[in-house]
Parts: C-alpha cells; structure tokens; sequence
C-alpha cells in the first residue's frame, strides 16, 4: 500500500499481544486481595412481586458467612442508566423481574456465599405483569412502574408504560403518501439478544485503612460507574477509585454500573476485599441484553422510484428498566437514504422483564433490519432492481441528514459499486440460491475525551488516557500518537490507567476512541511537539519557524545537523523553564462524521428443513484513514459475525407468563461458531473524513446492521419468501414455504390516534 | 456448587462397594462432561462422586467379525471418530461421533456416558439404536445384558438399578452390503445439541431389496427411539424412493416431539420425516458399492442444507 503516513496504514499488532497470548494480562476476576470475601447474589423468582419478607437471619448466622446486604442497606436513593432515574440498585420493595437480585452475601468462600444464600427467606405478593410490549403499550395492561411520573429524567415520560417517546418529523409527510405512486406498508419484528462478551462481569471492592473505596472492575466506563457508584452508596466521586482492568469484551453491556454497588457496599461493611465474579446464567438473567423490537414501516414511493414519504413507528420493549437508552435507533427509520417528508415514532415500553442494555450502537440493527428488508420490498413492488433503488436514494454530499446535519464528503458511492462487483449483481443462480444487499449508516462517536503525552528520559513518550482499551484501541490511539510525534511505534508506552491518574473521558464505545479519543491524542502529540519546538529553538538560539520535527529530533531546516533529540530535550526540559514536557488535550465533541457501508450476502436454502447456509459474505465500508488495517478488519468481521448470529441463531427467549430468560446460557442461546461462517470478505473504502485523526472515520458499528437484512434479501432472492421477523431460523423459512407467513399483528392506528393523526 | 467428596476406585468392584455403601448419595461419572453442567446449576448435589477413570479395563474398543464391536466404558466419543473400523464398517456411529459436541468434549465424553446420560437427543443414541447396541451391565450379584432399546426409560432416565455400572456396549456386525448414515439437524454447525437427529442401517439383499432396515430418532420423542413400523415397511421392498419416503413419513408419524426452546413439535415432526429419509437413502446408496469417505460422512452429518 502507498501512503503519505510513517506509522499509519501499516498493520501494528496490538501493544498488549504478549500480555494477552502468554495470560499474563489481569482481568478483573484475577485480582486476589489479603482477607478477600467471596459475593454471591439471590435472584428474584418473580417477576413483579411485593416483597413481604425477606430473612436474612439464617444466612447470616451460616459459619463463615460475613455480611449479608439487601435493598434496604443502600441509601434511598433512584438511579437510572437510561433516560430516568426509575430504578434502585437492589430493589427495597417491589421486585420487576425474574432474576433482579434482591439479597447478596459475603462470605469466606464462594461455596459457602452460595449456601448462604439458599437459605435466605423470601415471601412474596404477586402483582399484576405484563410481558408483551404490543400488550403493555395497551391502556388496560397491567402497570410497570406506578410511580413513574414521580421519577427524575431527561426524557419526557406519557405515562402508564411508556416510558420514553422520540419523535422526529419533516415535510408534510401525509401530502406526500397521498401524492405517492406506490404505498409500502410493512411491520418487522426482531428479538431479543445477549451482547455475548467472553469475560463475564467481574469486581473487586476494596476499602483503604483512609476510607476511600477502591474498585476493580470489568467496564468499559470507569468513570461512569464511579459516578454511579457515589450516587448510590452517597459516597463523594472523589473518596471511590476505579480500576479499569483488561476488558473481555463488553459491546456495550458493560458500559454502566453493572453489579459493583454490591461487592462495594459489602466491603464498606465487612472492611475487608469482596470479589464478586458472575457466572454466565447471572450474564443472561440479571444484566441488560437487547430485547425485541417491532417496527411499523411504511413509505410512499414514486414509479422512478424515488422515495418521497416515510412513516415509522417503533416499539422497543425496554424491560423492567431504562438501562439503556432505548430509541437510538429512531433517525435510523430512514436509513442512508434522502427522503423529504417523514413522520418517525420511537416508544420504550416497560414490560416486567430483565431491563434493557446496549449492544453495539443500540436500536440500530433492528432498524436496519426494517429499512434494508423494506427497501427490498419497495423495490419489488415497483419492479426495480435493488441495487438501483438504493443508489437513486442514496444521501449524497450536501444532503441533510435526519438530525439536520449536513453530510460531508463520504464514501456512500464507492460502498456500493464495490459490493456490486465483488458479487457480480445481478446474478443469475440456481434455485434455492440467492443474493442479498444491505446499506448501513451510522456516525462517528463523540464525546469528551482527553489525552496528555510526557517525554521519557530516552526519548520515547507515555501516552495516557482514561479509555479503557477495547478492540485494540490502545494500539490505535498508540499509533495515531507516533506519527503525530514522528516516531516508531515502539517509542509510545501506553499507560495502564484508573480514574486517580488519568483525566476524564467518556466510556468506550459508540464507535468514539479512535475517532474522537484520537483526535484528542493527536492534538495532544501536536502540542508535545509545539512545546519540543520552543524548547530546541531556546536550546539552539534560533527562531522556532526556523525548526522542523521528525524522526524523534528537531532541527534547524537550513541545517540538517544542529538539532536535538528528544532525549536530549527530554533532559534539557529538566531544568529549563517551562520545566518537564507534557503535551495535553481536551474535547468535548466532534462534528457530524457519517460512516457508510454496504453488504451483500450469498445463501443456500435448504427447501426441506427451511435451514439457511450463508455461503459468501462481503462488506465494503468507508473507514476514512485505515489507523490499524489490521484492527480494522478484525472489527469488521467480529462485527458482521455479530449479525450473522442476530440473523441466523442468536434468539433470546422470554417465557411468555413470567418474563424469565428461558435460555440463560450458551448451549442454547446460539452464537455462530467458525464452522458456521464463510470466508469473510472486506473491502476497505478510504474517503478521509473532513475531521477526525488524519481522516480517520468511525469503524466499530455498522459491521453489524446489515446481516439481517441482506440475508433475509437473499432468502427472499433464492425460494421467494419474505420473513419478516428474526431470526431466520429452518423452524421459520420453512413455515413460509408451506404458505404459512402471517404478518405480525400490530395496530399503529392506535398510536396514530394518540397523538391525533387521522387513520388513513 | 455444593461440595462433595470425589472416590476414585481402583478396580471395578472397589466401585461397585463405593456404589452400594453410598446409595442414592453418590454419583457415578466417567468423562463428567454432563456432571459438570448439572452439578455447578445445582441440578445434581451428590455427596460422592465415584470417577471410573481408574478403573482398568475399560477403555477398550475391539471389533472381530465374529462378535462383532466392544465399546468399553471409558471409551470416549473422539475413540469412536477417530476410529477406522467405526468409519468403514459403523458409518452412522461415526456419523454421530463426528456431530457430537466440539472435539474438547469429544475428548472426554464416553459413549456409555452418553447412554446413561439418556438424553433423548444424545448424538451417539440413534446410531446404536440402529446399529442393534447390547449393553453389559454389572451389578454385586453378577453381570447381566439388556438391548439399548430397554435401557432406556424415560428423559435422563434408564434401566439400570441402583449400584450397577454399564461397562460395555457391543454392536453386532452388520450384514454384508450395509450401509448407514446420522444426521443431526441443528441451528449450529458445532457445540449444538441437536432439534432432530436420525440415523438408518439398510443392508440390500442379493435380490436388490432392502434385507434388514433400522431406523432410530433422536429428540423427538422421551427417550432415543426405534421406528419399527417404518423399518417393517421398507424390509423386502426396493429401496425406491417412494418406498424410502413412505417409510420415513411413518417413521416421522411415530415421534412423539414435544416445543421447547430448540423448536417447536410440529417442524421437529417434519425434519425427523426429512432426516429419515435422507439418512434411508444415503445408507441404501452406499449399502453396495464400498465404504463412504469419512470427509464425505462428516459433511452429511452436520451440513444443515441439502
């Protein structure tokens, strides 16, 4: 590859490989602490009850057991995760769901901790639940949350289960479907899905002989959860530290206060170490996964095919809690596309399940799953090739997006034609194959971020930052920092970090570190060169415009040979004036960078069992500036195999009485093993972004949008049935091949008429 | 995670004591990939656990024309895979060792393990339905046999009393001109346990008819099951395929599936019927005309598109 870039557009392994290959790299559940106690959590087995006794006194009593903690020894105090504060870390009362922990016991040993537990007393008053969303939605279902208006927020709440409404509109959107050649109307529904990540949560709390309160923790936001923590334990921010400690994968479920209030509260008591590390069956059931989303979608269509109205109503079930938020997918009712009138809906509707979480730019796959299989459908009712229609909507440089910002110069185009030639569109193939496409958007994640760089006595720098390292983001922000610095690579050490040493910065994740956390890493790489500059033009006695900096040395340009190493300023800095060099930078956002990609899928549908082969699978993405092609493709494939799953076997199950997860572990909730997969094919597309580190775009997210969509593209391609709901399991294709497709029963006149739009 | 105390006897009658001065306390386990799983869920709280990984004598795998197969206790699935008289002569066995689990597990888990497991949607339990399995089972007073058919008696449940040890498994040899194939329907290429699975072993008579049939299902009903009504049909018929389909719509009729979170009755009905009549026809095909390559065996039995 040519490039203008010294360290950037080369394949860097990542800095922490060894520690990782040889197990030497300490996850959360690898500290041991003297005198540590072991947690263990009792689960609620209701799913909205009344708690009317709750003993602890039998467990607390058990030999070996320290401390024993329900909700009533936190203080009084809401907290939310999502748009309001409608939740307590452990409930006092009411419990929501099945699983919610309700008690959590400290003890010698973790076998003990969990005999503790069983013999915990608990008596409950059921209350009425609900579980379907289409029913809580309803006005006579039962009541989530009674007291929701009384709750803080920054949402606006409508009351009885609705517990978050966005709305976006544009044009005249009902003109525009009356003036419309062709009106599309379809509803979608996707499933609930567990984030997947390797390393299940884990923590360590620790109190110091001066009160401050320590914590290790698996996250991806440090910062996030020690402002979490202070509000429920009413400890000030600045008496908790967090350690973030290597990240087993996250994809946003470990983004915010998971179960460290436990261990830390039990600690605070005991004044011992407690070390809580969840099994997988706490993964499934007590932490937030993605749970279903139904989606009204409907567009007004002109025979060119241009798409003039959109109208989309989407009902995510949000479970028993805000922990998330759950409508960022609603601008994504339109897709990369121009369309000029729209009306679009996003409801969070509480329903007596596990609460939601994030994964991987929440919403937005099962957004995309609409607008992608939706656009197909368009395209066969006007009889228009796919491809076609979506290169005549396609948003162009100079559109306005749906947040109203203006799209800068993208490599939307360049996505698609790649993805036509890699797979030869359109093809002719053999009965039960067929070819499927996908379009993805998404932007590149903003948000504050910080950086400072410190020259090391031999010329090489430390580079701190408080995000915590995921995907290999470490050694993309190591890179960005080298050729800013113009040195190697293995000149930068990057600093472990924890909330005591390195200024605050957002969590990771949104697709922001590389984009956003970098660019404040480079700017922070400038300003250590601005201040290496001064200090050689006062050490050399010449002007600073007269000095250029490059290979780890400034120098005079007229004369290549005077000139000082970073070493040598490095250890001039000592006693100079401006003393010791330390290059910072500071940001709080960034402009509206798009990230564009298109996919296409290949499938084998077996007419008998309905069971769907994916036998090619190719994404091109606009990446901007490759920082790490290496890392760029791993994320591109570890994304597209996300949504592989989401597409093919990955079905969170609830029971449909009680809410429970009816498949908390991995043998039956199904993720996609290598045997399952086809060789990934990438195309990486380099439109540099207008900002961002050296063009760099956002990479991380849309990988895993398109999968479903393209899939189901292609089921429709090779036997002619449309399935509408996810996954595409045998069970379900084969159903639609013996003609039995319902559609998914959804009544969006109701919701029209709340808000006082006439019914068509 | 209840504590218990693990015993590792040195002989089979030193388990045999363990067995009956511990009862219903203790738990026998072989390769303990199943014992693992229910003992941290809790489902399985022995006070002792009783490994048969000491036990000599037991790990053998013997084939002779005469007496035909001998799988020893501590035989493990990845024994049975690997093996290169199971592939030629046992192909559906292979089959279902090959299907089984990922190889990590393989490597543990034993085939009488597997059987005594009883789950229904066990992967080696068809093949060996279909492959006529006897079972060796000891007990303080002696020894006895019992046909696999009889071994099993419900979910999770079978025959043998309490304090007996199953410690060995013994196929017959199959009739000259025999084939057979498993397949096990499954989201997953791996590490799934099968929503469907079948095997069948047709041997073809000089005269071209089918001369002996077997048709075993897994998962679709309590326990692994024989479909001896659908056999009878095929027995003494060319393997046409109208034949083989009818035989394996009764084979289907047969199953008693029941909707869990796998899938529902009614499609686990339809891929049994589906799955019987593909396994009839590949072991029809390969009945004459040589032994099935092992690559080819494996993609049949986990390839989910036909």
């Amino acid at each position: 590859m040519t490039t203008q870039f010294k360290v950037l557009e080369r394949n860097h392994p990542r800095v922490d490989a060894h520690d990782k290959v040889t197990g030497r790299a300490a996850y959360a559940s690898d500290v041991y602490l003297p005198g540590m106690l072991a947690c263990k959590l009792l689960p609620s087995t209701r799913n909205h009850a009344r708690i009317v006794r709750l003993d602890i006194s039998k467990a607390a009593s058990h030999p070996g057991v320290r401390c024993v903690i329900t909700g009533t020894d936190f203080p009084d105090i809401r907290y939310g995760s999502g748009a309001l504060r409608d939740r307590y870390v452990m409930p006092r009362e009411v419990v929501n769901f099945v699983g919610e922990p309700i008690a959590a016991v400290a003890a010698d040993d973790e076998a003990t901790a969990q005999e503790a537990i069983e013999l915990i007393e608990v008596e409950y008053e059921d209350l009425p639940s609900v579980v379907n969303p289409l029913t809580a939605i309803g006005s006579d279902a039962a009541t989530v949350h009674p007291e929701l208006e009384e709750y803080e927020g920054y949402g606006f709440t409508l009351g009885h289960n609705v517990s978050t409404l966005l709305d976006a509109d544009r044009g005249d959107v009902d003109q525009a479907f009356r003036d419309a050649d062709v009106v599309v109307e379809d509803v979608y529904r996707s499933q609930g899905i567990n984030q997947g990540f390797l390393e299940p949560m884990a923590c360590v709390a620790d109190v110091e002989a001066n009160g401050r309160l320590v914590v290790y923790a698996s996250t991806q936001g440090p910062y996030q959860i020690r402002a979490a923590l202070a509000g429920v334990l009413e400890v000030p921010v600045s008496r908790i530290r967090v350690v973030p400690m290597e990240l087993g994968g996250g994809f946003g479920a470990k983004l915010r206060l998971a179960f460290e209030a436990f261990p830390a509260l039990l600690a605070m008591k005991t004044g011992r170490p407690v070390k809580l590390v969840n099994t997988r069956e706490e993964v499934f059931t007590m932490n937030g996964p993605r749970l279903p989303v139904t989606n009204y979608i409907r567009s007004g269509v002109m025979r060119d095919g241009t798409i003039t109205a959109r109208e989309a109503y989407t009902i995510f079930d949000v479970g028993a809690y805000l922990g998330a938020g759950p409508n960022s997918g609603i601008g994504h009712g339109i897709g990369a596309y121009r369309v000029p009138n729209f009306r679009l809906r996003s409801y969070g509707v509480y329903t007596n399940k596990i609460y939601v979480g994030s994964y991987r730019a929440s919403g937005v796959a099962d957004m995309t799953f609409a607008v992608e299989s939706h656009m197909d459908r368009i395209a066969h009712e006007i009889g228009m090739d796919p491809y076609d229609l979506r290169v005549k909507n396609a948003l162009r440089e100079g559109d306005v997006s749906v947040s109203g910002a203006v799209v800068p110069t993208n490599g939307l185009m360049e996505t698609l034609e790649a993805i036509k030639e890699k797979i030869d569109w359109p093809r002719d193939l053999e009965d039960g194959h067929g070819v499927g496409l996908a379009l993805c958007e998404w932007r590149s994640g903003s948000g504050p971020s910080t950086a400072s760089i410190s020259v090391n006595d031999d010329g090489t720098v430390s580079l701190l930052t408080g995000s915590v390292d995921i995907s290999g983001s470490d050694t993309s922000l190591a890179a960005i920092a080298a050729e800013a610095l113009g040195i190697p690579m293995d000149q930068v050490v990057v600093a472990k970090r924890d909330t005591d040493l390195a200024p605050y910065t957002g969590q990771s994740g949104g697709s922001r570190i590389v984009y956003s956390q970098g660019t404040a890493v480079q700017r922070a790489a400038e300003d250590t060169v601005q201040k290496l500059v001064a200090l050689a033009a006062e050490r050399l006695g010449v002007p600073e415009e007269a000095l250029d900096c490059e290979d780890g040395r400034v120098y005079v340009m007229d004369n290549e040979p005077q000139g000082l190493t970073f070493a040598q300023l490095a250890a001039a800095s000592i006693t100079s004036r401006g003393g010791p060099i330390i290059g910072t930078a500071s940001l709080s956002s960034m402009p509206y960078t798009p990230v564009f990609a298109a996919q296409a899928a290949e499938v084998k549908v077996d007419r008998k069992t309905g069971q769907v082969r994916l036998l090619r699978y190719i994404q091109a993405q606009d990446v901007g500036t490759p920082i790490n092609p290496m890392a760029v493709e791993g994320q591109l494939d570890g994304g597209v195999v996300q949504g592989i799953g989401r597409a093919l076997t990955e079905d969170q199950q609830f029971d449909p009485e009680t809410g429970a997860v009816r498949n908390p572990s991995f043998a039956s909730y199904l993720m996609p093993l290598a045997i399952d997969l086809p060789e990934l094919e990438n195309v990486l597309i380099n439109v540099p972004a207008p900002d961002g580190p050296f063009g760099a775009r956002a990479v991380a997210e849309p990988p895993g949008f398109g999968p479903p969509a393209a899939i189901a593209n292609a089921v429709y391609d090779a036997v002619g049935v449309r399935i509408k709901e996810l996954p595409l399991s045998g069970e379900r294709v084969l159903s639609a091949l013996n003609g039995q497709n319902a559609d998914i029963d959804f009544d969006v006149d109701a919701l029209r008429r709340a808000e006082g739009i006439a019914a068509d | 995670m209840a504590r218990f105390d693990y015993l590792e006897p040195q002989s089979l009658d030193e388990a045999l004591g363990m067995l009956e001065k511990h009862g219903a306390n203790s738990r026998l386990v072989a390769g303990s990939t199943d014992f693992l799983v229910r003992w941290r869920t809790g489902v399985w709280r022995p006070e002792i656990v009783v490994c048969m990984q000491h036990v000599p004598g037991l790990d053998g795998l013997h084939f002779n024309d005469d007496d035909g197969l001998s799988i020893g206790a501590m035989t493990t699935v990845q024994d049975i895979e690997q093996n290169s008289i199971v592939r030629s002569r046992y192909p559906a066995l292979a089959a279902g060792a090959t299907a089984f689990a990922g190889v990590q597990v393989r490597n543990l888990a034993t085939v009488v393990g597997n059987v005594c497991n009883a789950s229904p949607a066990g992967d080696t339990l068809p093949a060996l339905l279909a492959y006529d399995a006897q079972c060796r089972i000891v007990g303080s007073n002696g020894e006895r046999w019992l046909p696999l058919t009889e071994v099993f008696v419900g979910p999770g449940q079978t025959a043998l009393a309490a304090g007996e040890i199953m410690t060995e498994i013994r196929l017959p040899t199959p009739p000259p001109n025999s084939g057979g194939l498993y397949i096990k329907h499954s989201p997953r290429g791996a590490m799934d346990i099968s929503a469907v699975g079948a095997a069948s072993v047709v041997s073809i008579g000089s005269d071209g008819n089918c001369a002996s049939v077997r048709i075993a299902l897994g998962a679709v009903a309590p326990t692994p099951m024989r479909a001896f009504g659908a056999e009878g049909r095929l027995v003494g018929q060319p393997p046409t395929d109208d034949n083989v389909a009818e035989s394996a719509r009764l084979a289907a009729q047969a199953s008693r599936p029941i909707a869990d979170v796998r899938s529902g009755a009614e499609y686990r009905r339809e891929i049994a019927q589906v799955l019987a009549e593909r396994t009839l026809r590949h072991a029809a095909d390969t009945a004459v005309g040589g032994v099935a390559d092992f690559d080819d065996i494996r993609r049949l039995a986990v390839q989910t598109t036909w």
